[in-house]
């Protein structure tokens, strides 16, 4: 059996010194322009698809500890609004295991963005929960299954794009049958109407 | 007297299969069955005859018939020679069965064909935003939290709080209009 890793973000650090220099860099570049307050949240599937298209196979546990740990270091660096040199600095002062040229995207990038960052933290509401960045719909119609030859059943499917408060974008889906459907328009007919009168 | 007894036997078996292969309850098996509704009769033919009414319920239901396809399939089925036929009674107490649970059962068939999660439930609430700890007036007016209930068949729900504001919420029910729309348009046609 092979060892345990003594520290879980050391692996963490492996894998982000695997990318290609510009790979690091444009998944920084969508992280840091989500911070600075451009977009609504951090869209792994996203990033997996351009880590995909480049050729970098990397499980979904695993982009997403990447995505974690850089959210993370650069929203302590906006807090503590330090410099690009102290941002290196404080990532070798964590882990021995940092390539040079990681590091260097990373102070360039944070060189470049990381006031924008800092200012747009005071600005930024925190205390939410998720919010719904954009809804997809779907009209289907069961037609026949190995357990019953003719369903016939019409339902809506709902693909709901969600931003939770870490920032990172996630999907969520579901099946209604078409009187849940109408009971769930009802539902948000009657929310719009007393939003009105509050 | 007999007769009656037969009757409600029969019933209660049917009743028993809908319970365990539909109706997902995991109380009934095939020894309460014979213990509670045919206690005297042998091990071999009470399983015989399980079976028989099992694999006819699952023909009706599998082709979802109609009053009339359940007729003339039942007609077939007690004209049937040697021991693979039903009696009368049996067509009869089949018949009575499905007359009064094709929709549940139909129900369930559904449930089971859906893999995607459904909406178990759905609570929401308005509230109106006055301070923040940030002083900003930027986020004010009211706020709707919505929390979904979501969930497979056989798994537990996992719950999805989302929070909207005005702007959101018309946009939404601007979505479901569409949906509406296209519902109309299609299941008038059926």
């Amino acid at each position: 059996m092979p060892a345990a890793e003594s520290c879980a973000s050391n692996n963490v650090v492996d894998n982000i010194c695997r990318l290609s220099p510009d790979l690091l860099a444009e998944a920084c570049q969508h992280i840091l322009t989500y911070l600075q307050g451009q977009t609504r949240g951090v869209d792994s599937a996203e990033i997996c698809d351009r880590f995909q298209s480049a050729g970098v196979r990397l499980d979904h546990e695993a982009l997403q500890d990447i995505i974690r740990f850089l959210l993370l270091t650069f929203r302590s660096g906006g807090k503590s609004n330090i410099s690009g040199d102290e941002l290196v600095s404080k990532l070798e002062e964590s882990s021995n295991k940092w390539s040079k040229a990681s590091l260097q995207v990373l102070h360039k990038l944070w060189s470049e963005h990381g006031a924008l960052v800092h200012t747009q933290q005071d600005v930024q509401a925190v205390l939410s929960i998720g919010q719904l960045v954009d809804m997809q719909w779907k009209l289907g119609m069961a037609v026949s299954s190995d357990s019953c030859r003719s369903l016939n059943s019409p339902y809506v499917t709902l693909l709901l794009k969600i931003v939770e408060p870490s920032g990172q974008i996630c999907q969520r889906s579901f099946e209604m049958t078409i009187p849940q459907f109408q009971n769930f328009h009802k539902q948000f007919k009657e929310i719009a109407a007393v939003m009105e009168t509050v | 007297m007999a007769d009656v007894d037969a009757v409600k036997s029969l019933s209660g078996l049917l009743n028993g299969i809908a319970q365990k292969v539909y109706y997902n309850n995991s109380d009934i098996t095939e020894e309460l069955l014979k213990t509670e509704l045919y206690p005297e009769l042998p091990q071999e033919e009470f399983k015989a005859l399980h079976e028989k009414m099992k694999g006819l319920l699952k023909s009706i239901a599998t082709a979802d018939m109609d009053h009339a396809q359940l007729e003339a399939f039942l007609t077939a089925q007690t004209k049937k020679q040697g021991g693979g036929g039903v009696s009368a009674e049996q067509a009869a107490a089949l018949s009575r069965f499905w007359k009064s649970q094709h929709i549940r059962v139909r129900e369930s068939l559904l449930a089971q064909s859906r893999w995607e999660p459904s909406l178990r439930g759905l609570s929401w609430r308005v509230d109106l935003q006055t301070a923040t700890s940030r002083g900003d007036a930027a986020h004010s007016g009211p706020v709707a939290l919505m929390e979904l209930e979501l969930g497979r068949v056989g798994q537990d729900s996992e719950f999805v709080c989302l929070e909207f504001d005005e702007a959101k919420i018309n946009q939404v029910l601007k979505k479901m209009t569409e949906i509406q729309e296209s519902i109309d348009r299609i299941v008038h046609r059926t």
